[in-house]
């Protein structure tokens, strides 16, 4: 289904939709005061940049070098070329402890590897930690935002899920009775967990070490009590140097959710004596990227979702009318590269107004990619026989100066005139929750040569 | 393995070499007082702040916070309300109903009210977490301004196991509503001395 579609579908319920829009707003308008109270904030995010640039540009020699340190570390390190790989790697692993209860935190790579269901078709029982995650799990739907995985969910739907599945009391929809209860929940499966998967926010080449950011604790209860700890990543969560995560700690959860850090980062450099720490490295699809000049950037991308939060689409359409992993501004840069086809309407989905570049803390150039993205698919995928119309008279219209003036004329000429009744009609969609503007004195042209005259 | 596919595919798909940008970190400096900021820092992320003079009265300050407190774990020797003992040897999975856990934390960011722990402070890894309350205990003069200057302090450690924690566990994932205790300690509060 087009992007378009299924954000008409979320649109239908209009009250979720307004609550969805001013949520999403209220957690970009936190990120701007911690923000504006960082001292060189502009710095931070041109630092930040520039690091991950270097990054890719030393991509070979970072990766080698932190499996060398990892290693020396006593931390074993794995390499996998797609999400098939990565699924098998893992399989083995825990086939090989006899494990069959596992905890997982939030990790956008093995949403992305679809672990999940690998796992359970092979007997294996994976519990999402993260409250979003386990929401939707509960709920067999994907995450809808990176950050904010049940931000699409009202609280009387997971008061029906709980109790389904969970056993509790209605509620209503009480956040607090919830939360404890899901606490509860994931407390008992944490204490019988045989393994615990987690994903990594960065990866440190000059330690071999990784930091991985919570807010709830999820990844630590899992890491700390299981025997067996698998960290999965993609390769691009590098970072040159350990003091540098001074930078990205100080950018992630400001730009994510207006906290001036998470309430946990932690930095795992050796297991603990008698444990076994993994790490699997991931390509799937990211040395392609790599290649495309115009859309390497991408791979700058932390997961903070700060560009989803501000999107004036995004937050209007909800995060499954994207139908990929990793939804919004940059998912609609991603995906087109893995999928050109399936994913086409996505770089579509935008206003192009560039809200989602200027909050990047890494500076990606996503509505230009966005653009550029437009262009390919624009050449590669067929078009909708209107649009490409459209389009036409569009250009021939443009390119000459005389039918422009007329058309300019008449359509000042229709605004003025063309009746309410029509505009807000059923037929027109456009019309349903808008007017036409107000059109006042001349066009352009002719206020100018008036101008000219006058002086 | 896919490991050689895969270093050759980047090294063929790289760009050219850019550099390691040089960082000056003297643009994030700021002439204020430390500890105001921590303050309002911990406040803002749930947390709590205690200021002592000296640890001669600690225990009594953390047993009026805490009475009901029966199942401590004290991990520094100047607190001796520890009920529970604890080594590298604990099989963390007993650890399932400490009340509460102290522990000393050698550094405090100013920007973010987080402190640093690490194993040779939590002796447990899974203990600042599992426990139900919190208590970190920094000196006064351990709090820094931002996390660049931890990062230096912290440079020549032994690294094994370290985490920043900032404020008690949270949760916003339903409606956005926000609920303090998720799956980590309850409540958090740093003493400093």
């Amino acid at each position: 289904m087009a992007h378009a579609e299924a954000a008409a579908k979320f649109n239908e319920n209009e009250a979720k939709v307004n609550w969805h829009d001013k949520a999403l707003w209220f957690v970009r308008q936190k990120r701007d005061k911690q923000a504006h109270k960082v001292q060189g904030w502009e710095q931070l995010r041109d630092y930040a940049s520039a690091l991950k640039a270097n990054v890719l540009s030393n991509l070979d020699s970072y990766l080698v070098q932190f499996e060398e340190n990892a290693k020396k570390n006593g931390v074993i390190v794995h390499w996998a070329a797609n999400a098939e790989e990565h699924n098998k790697i893992v399989h083995s692993i825990l086939q090989k402890h006899n494990a069959k209860k596992i905890v997982k935190s939030k990790s956008m790579l093995t949403e992305e590897c679809h672990l999940n269901p690998f796992l359970e078709a092979n007997d294996i029982e994976v519990i999402d930690t993260d409250l979003g995650e386990r929401i939707v799990q509960l709920a067999q739907e994907p995450p809808s935002h990176i950050v904010l995985p049940a931000i699409h969910k009202t609280k009387e739907e997971v008061d029906e899920l709980f109790q389904e599945h969970l056993g509790t009391k209605p509620s209503g929809g009480n956040p607090e009775y919830l939360t404890r209860e899901a606490r509860k929940h994931l407390r008992s499966k944490f204490l019988q967990a045989d393994a615990a998967i987690t994903g990594v926010n960065f990866a440190v080449a000059d330690t071999g070490g990784f930091v991985v950011c919570t807010n709830e604790g999820n990844a630590d209860m899992g890491a700390h009590l299981a025997k067996v700890h698998i960290a999965c990543m993609g390769m691009e969560k590098l970072i040159p140097q350990e003091k540098h995560l001074g930078i990205f700690l100080r950018l992630l959860a400001r730009s994510a959710t207006g906290q001036p850090i998470t309430t946990y980062s932690s930095y795992f450099n050796k297991p603990e004596e008698g444990k076994e720490m993994h790490i699997i490295i991931v390509d799937n699809g990211r040395t392609e990227q790599l290649s495309r000049e115009d859309f390497r950037r991408s791979l700058h991308c932390i997961r903070c979702g700060a560009c989803m939060n501000t999107c004036p689409i995004y937050r209007r359409s909800g995060g499954h009318s994207y139908d990929a992993t990793i939804p919004g501004p940059i998912g609609s840069i991603l995906s087109p590269g893995k999928d050109l086809t399936k994913h086409s309407s996505l770089p579509f989905a935008s206003t192009l107004c560039g809200s989602c570049s200027d909050v990047c803390p890494v500076k990606i150039n996503i509505h230009e990619q966005l653009y550029k993205w437009r262009q390919i698919i624009v050449k590669e995928v067929p078009q909708p026989f209107v649009k490409k119309i459209v389009m036409k008279a569009a250009g021939s219209v443009l390119a000459k100066p005389k039918t422009y003036d007329f058309v300019g004329k008449s359509t000042r000429f229709m605004l003025k005139h063309t009746p309410k009744s029509l505009i807000n009609s059923k037929i027109n969609t456009w019309g349903h929750a808008r007017d036409l503007p107000e059109v006042k004195g001349d066009n352009f042209e002719d206020w100018y040569k008036k101008r000219q005259k006058n002086e | 393995m896919s490991r050689e596919a895969i270093l050759k595919a980047v090294k063929a798909n790289k760009p050219e070499a850019l550099p390691l940008p040089d960082i000056d970190l003297s643009v994030f400096d700021e002439d204020i007082n430390l500890i105001e900021r921590f303050k309002e820092n911990i406040e803002f992320v749930g947390g709590r702040l205690l200021e002592i003079n000296g640890l001669d009265t600690i225990d009594a300050e953390i047993k009026a916070l805490y009475p009901e407190a029966s199942k401590i774990v004290s991990c520094m020797k100047e607190s001796a309300l520890g009920t529970v003992p604890v080594s590298k040897d604990t099989n963390p999975h007993t650890l399932e109903d400490i009340d509460l856990t102290i522990i000393k934390g050698n550094f405090a960011v100013a920007e973010n009210g987080a402190v640093w722990v690490s194993d040779q402070e939590i002796v447990v890894r899974a203990l600042p977490f599992i426990t139900n309350d919190l208590i970190l205990v920094v000196p006064k003069n351990a709090v820094y301004l931002h996390m660049h200057q931890v990062f230096d302090a912290i440079s020549e450690r032994e690294r094994t196991f370290g985490t920043f924690i900032s404020g008690p566990s949270k949760t916003a994932d339903i409606e956005q509503c926000l609920v303090v205790g998720a799956h980590g300690a309850i409540s958090l509060t740093v003493v400093l001395y």
